[in-house]
């Protein structure tokens, strides 16, 4: 059985584990950094009467005071002055990292299907948002979306923390159905270069679930890349209405080659097996449902 | 070094002499080279036709930035030219006059122009936000500042990312005395990178897209390669690589930028419009090199003639005879050689990735050209790189390089030093340990300790059979002025976060901030420590930096711009006597647009607090 503490525990410990910086060992013998001072310590440190100033003119702009010059240096900058480096300027992102077409290889309907996320912010603090979903491309109308808006924060090198809100929705031609839930995830880099994606969400009928995503990239050539990519999903409890049993609930696994014609462009084939799991995989099939797919996909990845 | 000074244009080349070869030579090539380019775009004149003006001749210059086209390699590129050109003309100043220049911005942005290595009033220095507020569109501003200094200097914009534009020339400012260096030609040598695509859509790709210039990175396609050059089996190379992929480091981010997008410029001109310097065989050819490339390392090498190494940012150093020397950008080296005979021999600038090259010829006539050296394989890094002290098992990893000081640590220095003491100047302790980052998620620190890599010519280098130069080759020619011990000192960690490309200094971008503050006369300190696993060339305004070389007060260069390797701890002494504040930065441009960069200001006291850099 899955609960709320071990999710939030899992990811705590997830967080520990994986995204300190590698900073290395300490050498007993040698002398260490953090013995040493800092600019700030290094000035409280600082005597008085050590400077001897040698110089009989000092180069000062024309028509200044060596006083002057010094007042002045020891103010902020005049406030019409730009700034010297734009460092703290913002950038937007997007990436449709599927954007694809999902033939399936049983009689089952074909997916327009997509995967994408993007953000605005600055170094260490985003706007980010996360989409996915598909529609059935020829066929009866239905589709399902889910989507993610997040504030994000950098917390260490590798990882970012993301809190916020999804809505999800559901339709086929006669029904509408909608979801809003609260969001908290965890999003980085693994040792090994594994990207990680962990949610957890809190839906508005306190229904709890999590999900991961993991992928890599195996790099074939400097342009060819195969990437891998495991999705899974689990119910904290029963939740009948979205025909989930508690457990993981459901597994992608999927493998796209693409050739990156620019870095921000590339097309891909791909497969994808998509398959329910545990009890939620027992009920279907008691209720006649298919419980795996297999699809062959076409698309491609781009940013911008 | 007595027969060494000797009066300068002894040689048969006046000055008049130097423009007209220039000149022709550069007619030359161009037309040579330049037949295809002209055909498609007849209008438009192609870099590298700079002119030299004399900023300290009675009534100064003028410098006319403008937006205009030039070909760049035949192709045309929307360029930022200084009267016409990139580079900008070389300007002339003669030491113990006054440089009188005016700046007209012709842009319809705001601009300005640093001279780099210079000392003058910090009003003067052209740092927007620091030294004055730029220079607006359509404006015209005027530098005017007393020549204190001698040697071969540079130029360049120092608003957002117009250098990367073509916004930078070469200074050479004439000794008052007699010019230790004896030679009979000397030629400019500008390298830079050139890009076609707009420098704000590169900062965001690096922003976005982690090593999106990188295409030289271990594949599954080079796996037969890597065993190649590093001799390993196959089970080693990837032993080797999963180290690295469990550190989640790329070995082969090299640079941030590269041949995939650059092209790369001497002169202006590309390897296939090959500049040429013309000298007559047994004339002493002083060339003058500046790197000014945005993010580009070169490594140059004249096969065939070896190089003597006379000056290193402009001052003199004991001249050092080498085969291959390293300039990381911004720095200059001035090189003295000797043609031997009626040959062509080419002037060979390899970027340190190996994604590219630029390339002149010394010929003693124009239309010569000699062989272009086969590329060397881009190297990797090294566990050494991440300052990890392994011996044996990684040996075999390509680029290894010498570790110079591995077998004579100092473990047993006292740390630190109290201030107002007079601090050591000799034999400083060779190798720090990291404790525990503290610089948060702006820093990936991976070394386990900083060493001296005074010896080392860096990354890929050193293994070829030949000579390289090093910093711990470098020995002032005469001691400078106002050196001794220092009584303060602090260490500085370069800090970088590559996945994200953030950079800072302490873990800190330069609006997060406050100023560097040095006393007024005082003589302090800064120790820097790479805690990345890049090159990054630190360039402090207004004042010198000694270097720690491995020499003494009497013999370590000073130099305005230091380069300082992954995981390397190396020493710098300042006598804070420029009062005023002053940009302290990473000088590859795209790290100091991500805010490597401080504001140092030179106070009368270090009482009383922090003084924001943000205003």
């Amino acid at each position: 059985m899955l609960t709320l503490e071990r999710c939030v525990t899992g990811m705590i410990v997830a967080t520990l584990v994986l995204s300190g910086p590698a900073s290395g060992q300490e050498q007993p013998d040698m002398p260490t950094t953090a013995d040493r001072p800092s600019h700030q310590e290094s000035a409280q440190q600082h005597e008085e009467g050590t400077a001897h100033p040698e110089r009989v003119r000092p180069r000062l702009p024309e028509g200044a005071t060596l006083d002057e010059v010094l007042d002045r240096a020891a103010s902020p900058p005049p406030a019409h002055f730009p700034a010297p480096v734009p460092d703290d300027q913002l950038y937007v992102f997007t990436l449709f990292e599927q954007l694809e077409y999902r033939i399936a290889e049983d009689q089952a309907p074909d997916h327009l299907g997509w995967e994408a996320q993007g953000w605005v912010g600055g170094d260490f603090n985003r706007f980010w948002w996360k989409s996915e979903g598909e529609a059935i491309f020829d066929g009866p109308n239905d589709g399902e979306t889910e989507n993610d808006l997040l504030y994000s924060r950098l917390i260490t090198p590798f990882w970012n923390v993301q809190t916020g809100v999804q809505y999800a929705n559901e339709w086929t031609a006669d029904e509408y159905d909608e979801r809003w839930s609260w969001v908290l995830a965890l999003q980085g880099l693994v040792p090994y270069e594994f990207e990680l994606d962990n949610s957890l969400y809190v839906s508005e009928d306190a229904d709890i679930t999590f999900e991961i995503e993991a992928e890599y990239e195996l790099w074939i050539t400097q342009r060819l890349v195969l990437q891998p990519r495991v999705e899974l999903g689990f119910a904290a409890q029963d939740i009948s209405d979205r025909e989930l049993q508690s457990g993981m609930t459901d597994a992608d696994l999927d493998l796209r080659l693409r050739y990156g014609i620019k870095r921000e462009f590339a097309p891909y084939v791909g497969i994808r097996y998509s398959m329910l799991a545990g009890d939620t995989r027992d009920a279907a099939r008691a209720g006649g449902e298919d419980v795996e797919h297999l699809f062959f996909l076409a698309g491609v990845r781009f940013g911008f | 070094m007595a027969e060494q000074f000797r009066p300068r244009w002894v040689g048969a080349m006046t000055r008049r002499d130097f423009l007209t070869t220039t000149g022709s030579a550069a007619l030359g090539s161009y037309l040579l080279l330049q037949r295809q380019a002209w055909a498609a775009a007849p209008d438009i004149p192609p870099a590298g036709r700079f002119g030299e003006l004399d900023a300290t001749a009675a009534g100064g210059i003028d410098l006319y930035l403008d937006r205009r086209d030039l070909l760049i390699g035949g192709k045309p590129g929307r360029a930022i030219a200084i009267n016409g050109s990139i580079p900008g003309p070389v300007i002339r100043m003669t030491e113990g006059k006054e440089a009188l220049i005016r700046v007209h911005n012709r842009l319809d942005e705001a601009t300005s122009v640093h001279w780099h290595g210079i000392l003058l009033p910090f009003t003067m220095d052209g740092v927007p936000g620091i030294s004055f507020p730029g220079i607006a569109a359509g404006d015209i501003f005027t530098y005017r500042f007393p020549v204190e200094q001698n040697g071969t200097y540079w130029y360049h914009s120092h608003s957002g990312l117009q250098e990367q534009l073509g916004h930078y020339g070469q200074l050479i400012l004439e000794p008052a005395e007699l010019d230790p260096v004896e030679y009979d030609v000397e030629y400019t040598v500008v390298l830079s990178d050139w890009t076609f695509e707009d420098p704000h859509r590169v900062l965001w790709k690096l922003k976005t897209f982690e090593g999106y210039y990188n295409f030289q990175r271990p594949t599954l396609a080079n796996l037969d390669d890597q065993m190649q050059a590093t001799g390993m089996t196959l089970r080693e190379v990837i032993a080797m690589r999963l180290q690295w992929a469990r550190m989640r480091m790329d070995p082969t981010d090299i640079a941030d930028i590269t041949g995939a997008t650059y092209t790369f410029l001497m002169n202006g001109q590309t390897a296939h419009e090959n500049p040429t310097f013309i000298a007559r065989p047994g004339q002493r050819v002083r060339l003058r090199i500046v790197n000014a490339s945005t993010m580009t390392y070169y490594d140059i090498r004249i096969p065939g003639l070896p190089m003597t190494v006379v000056q290193a940012d402009g001052q003199n150093i004991q001249p050092v005879e080498t085969d291959e020397l390293r300039i990381a950008v911004a720095e200059t080296y001035d090189v003295v050689v000797t043609l031997p005979d009626e040959q062509a021999y080419t002037l060979f600038a390899e970027t340190m990735d190996r994604s590219g090259y630029a390339r002149g010829t010394l010929a003693p006539r124009a239309g010569m050209s000699a062989a272009i050296p086969a590329q060397r394989r881009r190297p990797m890094l090294t566990m050494a790189d991440m300052g990890m002290m392994m011996k044996g098992g990684m040996g075999g990893m390509g680029g290894m390089g010498g570790n110079g000081h591995d077998g004579h640590e100092q473990m047993d220095q006292p740390m630190p030093q109290h201030a107002g003491t007079a601090l050591p100047t000799e034999n400083l302790v060779e190798r720090i340990s990291h404790g525990p980052d503290k610089h948060g998620p702006a820093s990936i620190t991976m070394a386990e300790s900083a060493h001296r890599r005074l010896d080392n010519s860096g990354v890929g280098l050193g293994e070829d059979g030949w000579r390289v130069l090093t910093y711990g080759q470098l020995r002032a020619l005469k001691r400078p002025h106002s050196r001794r011990a220092p009584t303060r000192e602090f260490d500085l960690h370069l800090t970088g976060n590559m996945h994200k490309f953030i950079w800072g200094f302490d873990g800190k971008t330069w609006s997060e901030s406050d100023m560097i503050r040095f006393e007024y006369g005082e003589r302090l300190r800064i120790n820097m420590i790479n805690d990345t696993m890049m090159n990054h060339p630190i360039h402090l305004h207004g004042m010198w930096m000694d270097l720690y070389a491995g020499g003494n007060l009497d013999t370590n260069p000073r130099k305005h711009t230091v380069n300082v390797q992954p995981a390397e701890l190396l020493t710098v002494d300042i006598t804070a006597d420029a009062p005023g504040q002053w940009a302290f930065h990473c000088h590859l441009l795209y790290h100091m647009e991500a805010g490597m960069f401080r504001t140092v200001a030179v106070v009368r006291t270090l009482d009383g607090g922090p003084i924001h850099a943000d205003a």
